[in-house]
């Protein structure tokens, strides 16, 4: 009798959303950042990703130049021109799920917007944000 | 009772990718195949280097050039690339081990690198004087428009540029269509 054995690897997924864990770890540094942190807002979330600053090009830019003002809309890279898929999770499932991917582009994209990194308290405003819309 | 067990290999072994078409004047594109090396590590160049652009391919450039390019993510082209610190080293490993004067290149790839001078650290492909002198011929309006933009989006115009083909057959440009010369 032969048998054949099939060998493969499956991935484990971790069921609780990563994101919860992020948050929590955010919220710490802001309290210690922050005596008078009291919890993460959406609506300041909301304004640090539409105002207006004078990014690293020196030219006035926002969140919004690229993500659009609509978080479940289609956006575009101003500097190169390629589309970039719904930022929402509720449009787009894949967001907000792979951390490495979330830190890295928080840190590019407050460096071309803010010229400098998101403090804990604005990367959870800002987060809590796009989880809501 | 035997078992036999056949472990699946997920992995890229001996990654070549074929440069189809073969212009029989200034042979372009010999039909020669290009051996990837560290071809491992291809998936992910291919996935951290095509987050705003398309991954351009390794022989375009010098060693050199992806050098610097590498050492100064923080600041390219007016944007912040930078990546983790692991796996920006695995991919200049890829980058320049692939480069056009680490390896074997042909056709354009040749072309390219030869006009080069060997003073200079060119950081675009669209800057180096072979890519200016075989583009010089299309009118400004067709490159500034929205669909394109730049010389850096070579898709636009070279529909296979993905998969390392620029030949004339496969061109292009929005707005205007096809090229013939
Ligand atoms: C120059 C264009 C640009 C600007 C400006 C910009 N982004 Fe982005 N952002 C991108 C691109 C490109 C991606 C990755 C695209 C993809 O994965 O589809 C991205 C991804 C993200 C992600 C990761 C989502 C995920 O999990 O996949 C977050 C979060 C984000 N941006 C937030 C912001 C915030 C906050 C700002 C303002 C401080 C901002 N972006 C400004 C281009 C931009
Ligand atoms: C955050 C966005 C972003 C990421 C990530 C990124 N680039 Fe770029 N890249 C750009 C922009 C913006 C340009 C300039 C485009 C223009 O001038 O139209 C550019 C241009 C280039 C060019 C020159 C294209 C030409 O015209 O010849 C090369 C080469 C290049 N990038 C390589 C890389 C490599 C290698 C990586 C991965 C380590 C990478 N890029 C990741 C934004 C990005
Ligand atoms: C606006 C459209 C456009 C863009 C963008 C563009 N090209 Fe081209 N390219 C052309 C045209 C048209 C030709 C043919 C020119 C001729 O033969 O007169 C060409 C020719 C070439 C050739 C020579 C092909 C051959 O048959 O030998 C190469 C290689 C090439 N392009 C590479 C690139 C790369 C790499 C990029 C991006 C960095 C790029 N091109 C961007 C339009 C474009």
């Amino acid at each position: 009798m032969k048998k054949i054995i099939l060998v493969t690897v499956v991935p484990i997924f971790i069921s609780a959303a990563p994101i919860d864990g992020f948050l929590q770890q955010l919220e710490a540094q802001a309290k210690k950042e922050n005596l008078n942190f009291s919890g993460f807002s959406a609506k300041r979330g909301e304004q640090i990703f539409t105002s207006k600053h004078i990014g690293k090009r020196g030219k006035k830019i926002s969140c919004t130049s690229c993500h659009t003002g609509d978080l479940k809309a289609t956006g575009e890279n101003i500097f190169t021109g390629k589309k970039i898929k719904p930022l929402s999770p509720k449009a787009n499932p894949k967001r907000l799920q792979n951390l490495k991917k979330v830190k890295k582009w928080l840190r590019r994209n407050f460096k071309d917007v803010y010229k400098r990194e998101g403090t804990a308290q604005e990367k959870g405003d800002v987060l809590l944000y796009i989880l809501k819309n | 009772m035997k078992k036999i067990i056949l472990p699946i290999l997920i992995g890229a072994i001996g990654v070549t990718f074929a440069i189809a078409d073969s212009d029989k004047e200034s042979n372009i594109y010999a039909k020669k195949t290009l051996t990837k090396q560290n071809a491992k590590l291809e998936p992910l160049y291919k996935k951290e280097c095509s987050e705003c652009h398309m991954a351009y391919q390794p022989e375009f450039l010098p060693k050199r050039s992806w050098k610097k390019m590498m050492a100064t993510l923080s600041d390219h082209f007016g944007t912040d690339a930078t990546i983790d610190k692991e796996d920006s080293k695995k991919i200049l490993k890829y980058l320049s081990s692939n480069a056009a004067d680490s390896k074997r290149v042909y056709g354009d790839f040749r072309k390219f690198l030869k006009s080069i001078p060997k003073d200079k650290t060119v950081m675009k492909i669209s800057e180096i004087p072979y890519f200016k002198k075989e583009h010089r011929e299309i009118p400004k309006k067709f490159i500034a428009q929205k669909e394109v933009k730049s010389f850096s989006n070579c898709k636009a115009c070279h529909q296979k540029a993905d998969s390392g083909d620029y030949s004339e057959r496969d061109i292009n440009i929005p707005n205007y269509g096809r090229w013939d010369d």
